[in-house]
């Protein structure tokens, strides 16, 4: 066969048209100066939250004409933070972006965000000070803020107190008036629960035996960690991880008190007595379905405690209006526009963490909830574990937890085998 | 293989047929019912085979949440023009490949089936770099261009140039005799012979182009230039959670008219094949 | 038979100098190599601009250290491909790759042609099945797959089913071998209505007389689809086999959805692994470096099965 010819062909078509790509180079569209048109990167396609948005945007608009346009890209919550990385890449990286709590050491160690202190702090009727330290603790980086911690939402149990009584279980609340809300009485009472009712009893939501990092909301009551403080070294083959995880075998596989591995039940459609998750799903419960109660997570051996899911807005230093994004953020957190954001995400402000602002904007909560479950899990609370290059060590975890999720699972081995894998990641 | 068959086997057929319809079914089924559910209802256990309390609210829903009318146009448009641009570059370029001998043609074939090769999570990138820079980001044009041209109409070539392959010698031959110059025997002879071919294609690459989902996630911001499966994700709660009934009657709306125009569709296209002078 | 005729070209006649025994430049066969040329333009142009120039840049970055969170973009020659004989996960997720494709090849293609066979019998009704067979083809990927993902429980309608029958079904997607043979399963019901369809078209243009010339000699109905049936449709088989054995590795969404990956890294195949290093773990070169592995691969085995198609494609021998 006579290819020569051909391939060379093909060969100089495919320099020339690399050639043209190659050229040009990256940087953002627009050039400084003009009037600045801001795009940020959100997860929710709600129409609500939307139209709160461009609301607040529409206001600062008016009076602030450098800005031309402001815009909330949805991307898909699944898919969320790759296909930012692929505009990111390409070119065509957001203004301002949220950000997820399992992201937030990546992109705030990365240099990709720009500081905000400055600018928050300067905004007149800003209270910076307002901000509760522990919120904003994970989205700092050298004493600098990187990105605002918009949402945090504390994890607590929701239970169906029907099922319960059905089961002629003790409630939470009645375990709490004496005092012996903890592990071990939740889990004998989901167990007993599922027993006689044939449902599933406690669910620790969205973990399904693959989202472990929910796990915290276990194992930080005995005082176990991921990884410690620095991040330099594994946690799970911690004696402390190793009793909260033997706990938890056993609650599984031993009291059945959580639905097994491949077995999921949903709490808000009434297939399970109890359900460790955020309180913002409480939107799920309907008006005409059992009866529920919200209580703080039990103490665990080290005590009482709380867990945080947080979420942040960050602004994008490539971006060439990074200046005029950052102003816009001052002016999206403010005190005034906080207030309004609450209803939907619990902010970081204390002024605005009371059980009586907070009970305006999510009326299916009594007062008492709030403040124990909302109030004090923010002050208190440990952020769900993250760490730089959390993906990565996020899919080791899982890979390596995978044979805990065995009735004859031998607990200590398992966990020294998930440091064995990740301990290299984490020394990097 | 048309034979008569006795009672005996047809009803033996049947049976078959049935069972191993069931997998086939039931998904789709779940969804359609499931879309007239109110949500608590949708992953109850054991799964309710017909909605006890049905409800259109979700499909009402769909339309207040986005623009879906207009992303429904959106998708329909981008699969037809994909599918007639495909259609044009993959029935020639299979028909010279199949029926034309000159020089380099192997390797040129092989050059064209890289794109086969090649996912689409591997040339997002700079397939994105290169739009950025030609200022397309947020249109249409990547959509469309990149399956008329790039690896999706490959694989309608590879079809079109099997089925030429088969075709007859002695037709071409007469139309030659006739007189008929390339082009017309390609046109008046090699094309219409080829109608169930062109079908199968047809019917890949617009349920191809209407199913896409990574590029229109990428390429595209604005939610009136959405298309139809990447408007299925946008129909979440104010926590980010999926509203599934609204998804799935979104999904069902998807779905169902593509099928019914398949039902339509399939006779021509699949028995084509027996009125083409193939036979023989 | 394709070859093109000289005499009969039109344009040879005009071309000739006189007195000249030659043979004229401009013969119809050159004239037809140009229409052949200009009939593969548009889809060769477009391969070269939407698929070589990607794949190209593709191997730029995969000579690169990329981090896309940093912006920063450092050439490292061949680190990225040194990394990959480092990679303790490579061994499980090739292996993987290759249970995967050889398991959805077979069950595709076999109940493919099964299905087609089937249908093509005079039977009334035989629309309604085809019509049934194909349509989770037109269904969408992410329901299809959650539907699927509900019935896999361990407490799920395909459990429920056999214990009906008795049988204490296994946890499916949570078990190595069961997880791989599940997301194989679901990916073949999803679709096989494609292949199935292409099979009956080819089905249907196998002339019936063969049939009958068989009946007479005494050939058993087994012995007929081997002998006539396939050769047949050969080209076709070729043809679904290819476009199957590629798709095999470029399955993707079903896998993130069911498994992520799991149990351990038993269902992590390589299209899986290269997104996660790529989107999820921020690595960009090294997956682009896996890229090009996967392009190789499927490289290899598509020229493989071009090579033998001169073998056992009836039309092409």
């Amino acid at each position: 066969m006579k290819t020569g010819k051909g391939l060379r062909g093909v060969a100089v078509a495919l320099v020339g048209a690399l050639a043209l790509t190659a050229c040009g180079g990256g940087g953002n569209d627009a050039g400084d100066g003009g009037p600045a048109k801001l795009r940020m990167s959100v997860w929710s396609a709600n129409e609500a939250h939307l139209k709160l948005f461009n609301e607040i945007a529409d206001e600062y608009r008016k009076s602030h004409p450098n800005v031309e346009s402001i815009t909330f890209d949805p991307l898909p919550f699944e898919n969320y933070t790759t296909t930012l990385t692929t505009q990111i890449a390409g070119g065509n990286a957001p203004d301002l972006a949220w950000v997820f709590e399992n992201s937030a050491p990546d992109f705030v160690s990365s240099g990709a965000l720009a500081p905000l202190d400055e600018t928050l702090k300067k905004t007149e009727g800003y209270a910076y000070d307002d901000l509760s330290p522990a919120t904003t603790k994970l989205w700092q980086d050298g004493g600098k803020l990187y990105a605002y911690p918009f949402s945090n939402s504390p994890f607590g149990v929701f239970v169906n107190t029907d099922m319960l009584r059905k089961a002629g279980q003790r409630t939470p609340a009645e375990l709490i008036a004496s005092g012996q809300w903890n592990w071990e009485n939740a889990l004998a009472v989901a167990g007993a629960t599922a027993a006689k009712s044939g449902k599933a009893g406690l669910v620790i939501r969205d973990f399904d035996y693959k989202g472990w990092d929910n796990l915290s909301t276990f194992f930080t009551g005995w005082g176990a960690q991921a990884w410690s403080e620095d991040g330099k070294s594994c946690g799970f083959g911690s004696p402390e991880m190793v009793a909260a995880m033997t706990a938890l075998h056993k609650g599984i596989f031993t009291d059945k008190a959580l639905p097994g591995p491949g077995t999921t039940a949903d709490f808000f459609a009434g297939d399970a007595a109890m359900t460790v998750t955020q309180i913002s799903r409480a939107s799920l419960l309907k008006e005409d379905g059992f009866g529920w109660d919200l209580v703080p997570l039990p103490a665990g051996p080290k005590g009482n405690y709380a867990v945080l899911g947080q979420a942040g807005i960050g602004v994008m230093k490539k971006s060439p209006y990074a200046d005029e994004a950052a102003d816009f953020l001052a002016f999206f957190t403010n005190p005034t526009n906080s207030a309004k954001l609450a209803q939907f995400f619990p902010p970081p402000r204390q002024s605005l963490l009371t059980a009586e602002t907070l009970g305006k904007t999510n009326p299916k909560l009594k007062p008492e909830q709030l403040q124990k479950v909302v109030v004090d899990g923010i002050t208190n609370g440990v952020v769900k574990p993250s760490h730089s290059g959390q993906a990565e060590l996020s899919q080791q975890v899982r890979a390596g937890l995978d044979p805990l999720w065995q009735p004859n699972a031998d607990v200590k081995a398992v966990l020294d085998g998930v440091c064995a894998k990740i301990q290299p990641l984490l020394a990097k | 293989m048309s034979r008569d068959l006795s009672p005996r086997t047809k009803l033996v057929l049947y049976g078959v047929l049935m069972v191993l319809a069931i997998p086939f079914v039931f998904p789709t089924w779940w969804m359609v019912t499931s879309s007239l559910k109110p949500v608590a209802d949708i992953f109850s256990f054991p799964p309710q085979l017909w909605p006890t309390d049905p409800r259109l609210e979700a499909y009402q829903r769909v339309f207040e949440l986005q623009p879906f009318g207009r992303q429904y146009l959106n998708s329909v448009y981008i699969a037809l023009v994909v599918t007639v641009g495909t259609l044009a570059v993959a029935a020639l370029a299979g028909y010279a490949f199949a029926r034309i001998r000159f020089r380099g043609q192997n390797v040129l074939f092989l050059v064209v089936l890289a794109g086969l090769l090649i996912p689409s999570e591997v040339t997002i990138v700079p397939l994105f770099q290169m739009f950025f820079k030609l200022g397309l980001i947020d249109t249409h044009w990547p959509l469309v261009l990149v399956p008329i041209f790039g690896a999706p109409s490959v694989l309608a070539t590879f079809i079109m140039r099997q089925f030429f392959i088969a075709l007859p010698g002695e037709l071409e031959e007469a139309a030659r005799v006739d007189g008929l110059g390339r082009f017309a025997t390609f046109w008046k002879i090699a094309l219409p012979l080829s109608r169930p071919a062109l079908g199968a294609v047809a019917i890949f690459t617009f349920l191809h182009s209407w199913n896409l989902y990574l590029e229109p996630i990428v390429f595209l911001s604005s939610p009136e230039k959405f298309t139809l499966p990447q408007a299925l994700t946008q129909f979440v709660d104010a926590y980010g959670g999926p509203m599934w009934n609204v998804q799935l009657a979104a999904a069902s709306m998807t779905a169902l008219p593509v099928l019914a125009v398949f039902v339509i569709a399939q006779k021509q296209f699949v028995e084509g094949l027996a009125h083409t002078g193939l036979k023989g | 038979m394709s070859a093109t005729d000289t005499r009969t070209g039109p344009v040879a006649t005009t071309g000739p100098a006189p007195g000249r025994p030659r043979r004229p430049w401009w013969t119809g066969r050159r004239r037809d190599q140009l229409v052949g040329y200009l009939f593969v333009t548009p889809q060769l142009l477009g391969s070269v601009v939407f698929v070589i120039l990607p794949l190209v840049l593709v191997v730029w970055y995969s000579l690169h250290e990329w981090n896309v969170l940093a912006g920063t973009f450092d050439y490292v020659g061949g680190d990225n491909y040194a990394q990959l004989a480092e990679d303790t996960n490579l061994g499980g997720v090739l292996k993987a790759t290759g249970l995967f494709s050889v398991g959805l090849v077979v069950f595709n293609l076999a109940l493919a042609l099964l299905l087609a066979v089937l249908l093509n019998q005079k039977l009334r009704g035989s629309i309604v099945f085809r019509t049934l067979f194909f349509s989770p083809v037109v269904v969408s990927l992410v329901a299809w797959t959650i539907v699927w993902g509900f019935l896999l429980q361990d407490n799920g309608g395909i459990n429920g089913l056999l214990d009906t029958i008795g049988v204490d079904g296994p946890n499916w997607l949570r078990g190595e071998n069961t997880a791989m043979l599940s997301v194989v399963v679901v990916q073949v019901f999803k679709n096989v209505g494609l292949n199935m369809v292409l099979f009956l078209a080819a089905l249907q243009g196998v002339p019936g007389e063969l049939y009958e010339a068989a009946e007479v000699d005494g050939a058993s109905r087994m012995r007929q689809f081997w002998r006539i049936t396939v050769p047949l449709i050969s080209p076709t088989i070729m043809l679904t086999s290819i476009i199957t054995v590629v798709g095999s590795l470029q399955v993707f969404a079903q896998i993130a959805v069911l498994t992520q990956g799991g149990p351990g890294t038993s269902t992590t195949v390589l299209v899986y692994y290269l997104y996660q290093q790529a989107f999820q773990f921020h690595h960009f070169g090294y997956g682009a470096t896996l890229s090009i592995v996967l392009f190789a691969i499927v490289l290899a085995l598509t020229v493989l099965q071009w090579q033998m198609r001169k073998r056992w494609v009836f039309h092409e021998s």
